[in-house]
């Protein structure tokens, strides 16, 4: 159904002849605060325009279970050093995130904490708009 | 015939000849921009910058269309709801958003057609040198229209019609008649500019012409990019939101 209306937004507005604006905002993210998610990845989709990273959460914020982390493109991953064979299912992460503005589960990734130690920074434009928590 | 006269005629044909040979030279020594660029900012003072990027010289109505639009994103963002873009819905950016960045491009250069593959979204131009410009009535519009080229001794002028109407740069208004001129030049071995002139009369006061600058990447492979499954989307509002909750299904 999502889908559906997805398309049907699509298609709405493409037919009222609206531009296709050519930037991508990271408004729907909260650059006031972040939250500090602990957990173990579900999954890890090395796609564009985004990467995603699946978790479920053991330690957070009260009543996230299951949280969608999103990435920068992917070519901007792999400019910066990421590979798709960094993240795998099962690992144990700590993940910083500014939180989507409207409470739903999910956020962009500002920072990973690996269990072996690496840290993985991924290259967000203007990651500087963005104030860590504490 | 006097001496002097023969010195002459001798000393004309000798500069003929080195006009010839230099003119063949400059034909010939079209400078190489096969390779992967991206966007260049230098230091400040750097004369391979580019001039600042003028805003566009709209007419009063486009321009008062043009303010409210960006008032309605800018409010929008403030509120967390940005309007879903051409992003949002895996559309490219076509021409001439294209050679804006950020993503680098590859230029493959040959004698009859040199093609610009941007990295974002996989985007193609075709450049045909030495065709005609087809009339408006004979292309389709489309997100990259029609490109022709010539070498001027190191400059590539390239001539663009056919670009969609909603297909905008900086979300700028155009015509189907919109006429895109672009000068490629070397400025230093690897330095690019690019000075993009834009005539369109229905909305344009004058042309509209502005330069990026790319420096060369010698070593850099253009990696592929497919829009794939992005968890961004459009409500029934144009809101752009993100999908939660659902892991990867591959």
């Amino acid at each position: 159904m999502a889908r559906i209306n997805q398309l049907a937004a699509a298609v709405l507005l493409l037919g009222a002849g609206l531009p296709a604006a050519a930037h991508h905002s990271f408004a729907i993210f909260d650059h006031t605060q972040t939250h500090t998610l602990k957990g173990k990845v579900v999954s890890f989709q090395w796609t564009n325009p985004h990467g995603y990273i699946d978790l479920d959460v053991a330690e957070g914020p009260a009543g996230i279970d299951r949280y969608t982390v999103e990435l920068t493109s992917i070519n901007m991953l792999r400019r910066a050093g990421w590979k798709s064979s960094d993240v795998k299912p099962g690992d144990e992460v700590t993940a910083i995130v500014a939180p989507l503005l409207n409470g739903e589960h999910g956020g962009l990734l500002l920072e990973l904490k690996m269990s072996d130690g690496r840290t993985l920074v991924p290259p967000v434009p203007a990651i500087n708009t963005f104030q860590k928590s504490p | 015939m006097p001496g002097s006269l023969r010195f002459s005629l001798a000393g004309l044909a000798a500069a003929a000849a080195i006009v010839m040979t230099l003119s063949a030279a400059a034909q010939s020594a079209v400078p190489d921009l096969t390779g992967s660029w991206e966007r260049y900012r230098g230091p400040a003072g750097d004369a391979a910058n580019p001039p600042p990027e003028p805003p566009p010289p709209l007419k009063e109505n486009f321009r008062a269309e043009l303010d409210a639009r960006r008032a309605a994103q800018r409010e929008a963002d403030a509120r967390g709801e940005p309007q879903a873009s051409n992003v949002t819905h895996c559309i490219p950016d076509g021409v001439p958003s294209m050679m804006s960045g950020p993503f680098p491009f590859e230029i493959l250069q040959g004698a009859a057609q040199i093609n610009i593959a941007q990295e974002a979204y996989s985007q193609i131009r075709r450049i045909y040198l030495g065709k005609p410009q087809q009339s408006l009535d004979d292309i389709e519009l489309g997100f990259y229209g029609r490109s022709v080229g010539e070498w001027k001794g190191d400059t590539l002028v390239v001539d663009t019609i056919g670009i969609k109407e909603y297909v905008r740069f900086r979300d700028v208004p155009h015509t189907r008649d919109m006429h895109i001129t672009e000068r490629f030049k070397l400025v230093r071995p690897d330095v690019l500019w690019d000075e993009i002139t834009i005539e369109d009369p229905a909305v344009l006061e004058k042309p509209w012409t502005l330069t990026f600058a790319y420096r060369r990447m010698p070593d850099y492979e253009i990696i592929e990019y497919v829009c794939e499954d992005n968890r961004e989307y459009a409500d029934e509002n144009g809101v752009t939101r993100l999908r939660v909750g659902q892991s990867d299904p591959r």
